[in-house]
């Protein structure tokens, strides 16, 4: 308890300072977000509509200092501001309408590949040498060089379109509405399976061969000889004494990851038209929309805090040593 | 009907007509609510919608438009004259919804009875009829209680138009069904309008493959190839050339753009069939100097295209000319110009528009071949967009204006109306050129309405145009569209061109909204 309560100063100094970071940045880009969004329009709204607009989003030159405790202020109302992207819509109903579906969809992506790639991991050291030791890490490794995206593509051409065995597009099927319902989760489930699976196969290499690393030092351990000496089964060795061990590093790797999922798998987003953040994203920076753009990295900051204060958490279950004085 | 128009990844919903066409969903600002009138690009005239005529007084400073009779808005009530007194009135007080700047040339809207609609000018705007009768029209009693009709989203949607019940809104898609108190009979014969999301071109044109989309107005590269062969009995596309005009724009404030002989010499070294051909798949063919698209074909000035020699690669006579204005060739092949330094200058470009891209690459080895050194240079969009709104670029690609009169096209490239200094964000312009001659000829032409007169003087913008070359045009360009007879049919096309086909620009999308039938 002691140890996550020493942490919690450091959360909330990280958070400060990503928020003002976060303020920071996007005002340091090059363009101006007035022109950008005139840009937008291309020709159809004339200079003096233009010149209303800005004010009506609020764009000031005011000093920074003063910009900036009125962001701070705005933020602790759980205001936002408005979207220029998006106008004239609230920033925080805009990232609404993503954030759930990115959650799911790299939220399951990232357990699927950090349990399964663990559990290869544990397998292939166990039998060193063995055909799943030989064959997977080099296998994976080079699934794991492709870009997620272009995985996404090659399986939207050769599962979606070629043998029509999956949904190429969208969360669920246009023509249900989302309800409770069996059928409506079902149909959730077999739209998540292409994408899902292009971010599995392009991260599951690290997982297994990050796992495989610290488990050929852990057993190597005496611990495991004595254990294999006192006669104790070998799957309990494998998961309880072996694994249990090697896996603070990969959980380490699990709460970075878990934090990103909300900066969403962009591009394989993008790709299967999954309505996720990512491409929330891109669309916030095309357009110079700071509100929006902070809006994402604010939810992608606490995101990351909250991981990390989970696998704090993890991480005094799992290591006894955490427990001590 | 399922149609793609607008890229987003989720869907927001936003039927609010007074905003510009990107901020509200497709099609509020033409299928949802109605404009007065609409302008045919292919016919080129004016088709009567919620007005039945336009009448201008003998000053031409009073616009009198007749509204259409028995005209209801979707929740029953009578539409009047009174709702288009109140919506301009609305623009009036709120400048951000007067995207087309109306009241800079508007001194008053008046509702004369139920049926007559008066526009009094502050000065004779004959050009300004168009921005007035595209004006999409709100109802005074839903709106009147608005707090601020620029914040507002107005999610149910009361209006005038052929689609006002929202049936579906999720966040991937959205579904438009047919207003039950449609003023015109037994239109629109299609049910329902519905719009899947896609983030992108490819995912679009991805649905167009597949036989998903109906309708669509996206860009596809190769497209006899990828997509009518597919199926060639249902998937068709027509790219009539009326949008806009590309053209590279000049800084003429800067050495050497400032001399005219620069600029014909340029324009002289580029080789605009083979950009027609390998940047633009063919879809387009080269510019002559007037730069007008067939948007602007009826005010083609023949006398003009025949002098305008400049568009057309002469290598010889662009050496020739460019040896004249001083700038001649050094010894590592560049030109050196009087005042000793060489003929070099970058070329803007947006990153990721690949045919532009692909078109400036071209430009660029041309132009070595006459010793001028241009260096092509990529921007994303918003940083490109700020250079040439400011006017601090040497050359940039870049486009033309669209609306319906070529008035609007040479106010913007050689007016000094439009004209800014550098550093100041200009809308149009962006070459930084401005002509006396020209402003009086644009002054005429706003004060006349005689369709001769109108002509004679159109004739005379472009003698001007191509006399002075302020900018170099490339190509005319393809208006985009697509659709597929599956399941619909009397789409426009070359056969049966009854209106653009591109969903891409309200509100004459509406033409077609109401004209599309199952099969």
């Amino acid at each position: 308890m002691r140890h996550i309560l020493r942490n919690l100063g450091l959360y909330a100094f990280a958070a400060w300072a990503s928020l003002t970071l976060n303020f920071l940045i996007p005002r340091l880009m090059p363009g101006d977000p007035a022109s950008a969004m005139f840009a937008r329009f291309a020709g159809q709204l004339q200079p003096e509509a233009i010149e209303a607009l800005r004010q009506a989003f609020g764009f000031t030159d005011e000093p920074l200092l003063q910009q900036y405790f009125t962001y701070v202020g705005h933020l602790f109302q759980g205001d936002l501001g408005l979207s220029v992207a998006y106008f004239p819509a609230k920033v925080t109903d805009v990232i609404a309408t993503g954030l759930g579906w990115t959650l799911l969809l790299s939220g399951v992506a990232v357990i699927i590949a950090f349990g399964l790639g663990s559990l290869l991991g544990v397998i292939a050291t166990w039998r060193r040498g063995g055909w799943l030791d030989s064959v997977l890490p080099p296998v994976l490794i080079f699934l794991g060089a492709f870009p997620y995206f272009w995985l996404a593509m090659m399986l939207l051409y050769v599962l979606g379109l070629t043998f029509e065995a999956f949904p190429i597009r969208h969360a669920y099927s246009d023509t249900l509405a989302p309800a409770f319902s069996a059928e409506f989760i079902l149909d959730v489930l077999q739209h998540m399976v292409l994408p899902a699976t292009a971010i599995v196969i392009a991260s599951l290499g690290g997982w297994m061969l990050n796992m495989r690393s610290t488990m050929v030092g852990v057993l190597a351990e005496d611990y495991i000889t004595m254990a294999n000496a006192k006669g104790l089964s070998q799957k309990r060795i494998m998961f309880h004494y072996a694994a249990r061990n090697a896996l603070l590093p990969n959980v380490t790797g699990f709460g970075m990851a878990l934090g990103f999922v909300l900066s969403g798998s962009l591009l394989t987003e993008i790709v299967f038209s999954y309505p996720g953040q990512g491409y929330l994203l891109i669309q916030a920076v095309r357009n110079q929309d700071y509100a929006l753009m902070q809006g994402i990295f604010l939810t992608i900051t606490l995101a990351v805090l909250g991981a990390n204060l989970l696998v704090d958490i993890l991480y005094v279950w799992l290591d006894p040593r955490t427990r001590a004085r | 009907m399922t149609i793609a128009q607008e890229q987003q990844a989720s869907w927001i919903r936003n039927f609010n007509p007074l905003l510009a066409s990107n901020s509200s969903r497709w099609p509020t600002r033409a299928g949802v609510y109605e404009p007065l009138m609409i302008f045919n690009t292919l016919k080129g005239e004016l088709v009567p919608w919620l007005a039945t005529k336009h009448e201008w007084s003998e000053d031409n400073k009073k616009l009198t438009l007749t509204l259409r009779p028995g005209v209801k808005w979707s929740d029953g009530q009578p539409f009047t004259a009174k709702d288009v007194a109140f919506t301009f009135g609305l623009m009036k007080q709120h400048k951000a919804l007067d995207i087309s700047a109306v009241w800079t040339f508007l001194d008053s809207v008046q509702a004369k009875d139920d049926a007559t609609v008066e526009f009094t000018m502050t000065r004779a705007f004959v050009p300004g009829l168009i921005y007035i009768v595209h004006q999409p029209i709100v109802p005074e009693h839903k709106w009147k209680d608005v707090a601020d009709p620029v914040m507002y989203k107005n999610e149910t949607p009361v209006a005038t138009g052929p689609f006002t019940e929202v049936k579906v809104f999720q966040n991937q898609v959205f579904e438009l069904g047919r207003n039950p108190h449609y003023w015109q009979p037994g239109k629109p014969a299609v049910e329902s309008i519905r719009f899947p999301a896609y983030p992108s071109n490819d995912q679009a044109n991805l649905a167009l493959l597949t036989g998903e989309l109906d309708w669509a107005g996206s860009f596809v590269p190769d497209i006899d190839r990828v997509f009518v062969a597919k199926d060639k009995e249902h998937n068709h596309y027509w790219f009539p050339l009326v949008g806009n005009t590309t053209v590279l724009y000049v800084n003429t404030t800067k050495k050497p753009f400032n001399d005219v002989r620069v600029r014909k010499a340029l324009s002289m070294a580029i080789d605009r069939d083979q950009i027609v051909k390998v940047a633009m798949y063919g879809y387009t063919r080269p510019s002559d100097a007037t730069a007008l698209s067939d948007t602007h074909d009826r005010w083609r000035n023949p006398q003009a295209v025949q002098a305008g020699d400049w568009t057309k690669l002469n290598i010889e006579k662009a050496n020739a000319m460019l040896d004249e204005a001083g700038y001649k060739k050094g010894a590592d092949g560049v030109r050196v110009g009087p005042d000793k330094k060489p003929l070099r200058f970058d070329v803007n470009v947006v990153t990721g528009w690949t045919d532009w891209v692909r078109a400036a690459q071209i430009i660029t080895q041309n132009l070595k071949q006459v010793g001028v050194d241009a260096v092509l240079k990529t921007y994303d969009f918003s940083p490109y967009f700020e250079r040439i709104q400011k006017g601090e670029f040497d050359a940039s690609m870049g486009w033309t204006s669209e609306e319906p009169s070529p008035y609007f096209v040479y106010r913007d490239l050689m007016g000094t109306e439009t004209l800014r200094p550098i550093g100041e964000v200009s809308a149009r312009n962006w070459h930084r050129y401005g002509s006396k001659e020209a402003d009086a000829l644009l002054q005429a032409f706003e004060a006349t309405n005689d369709p001769e007169e109108q002509k004679k003087i159109a004739y005379q913008m472009q003698d001007l145009f191509v006399k002075n070359a302020p900018v170099i045009p490339l190509f005319p360009g393809p208006s985009w569209g697509e659709y597929s007879t599956r399941r619909f049919t009397n789409f426009p096309n070359k056969d049966n061109p009854y209106a653009k086909l591109t969903p891409n620009t309200p509100p004459e999308n509406l033409l077609v909204l109401v004209e599309v039938k199952p099969k």
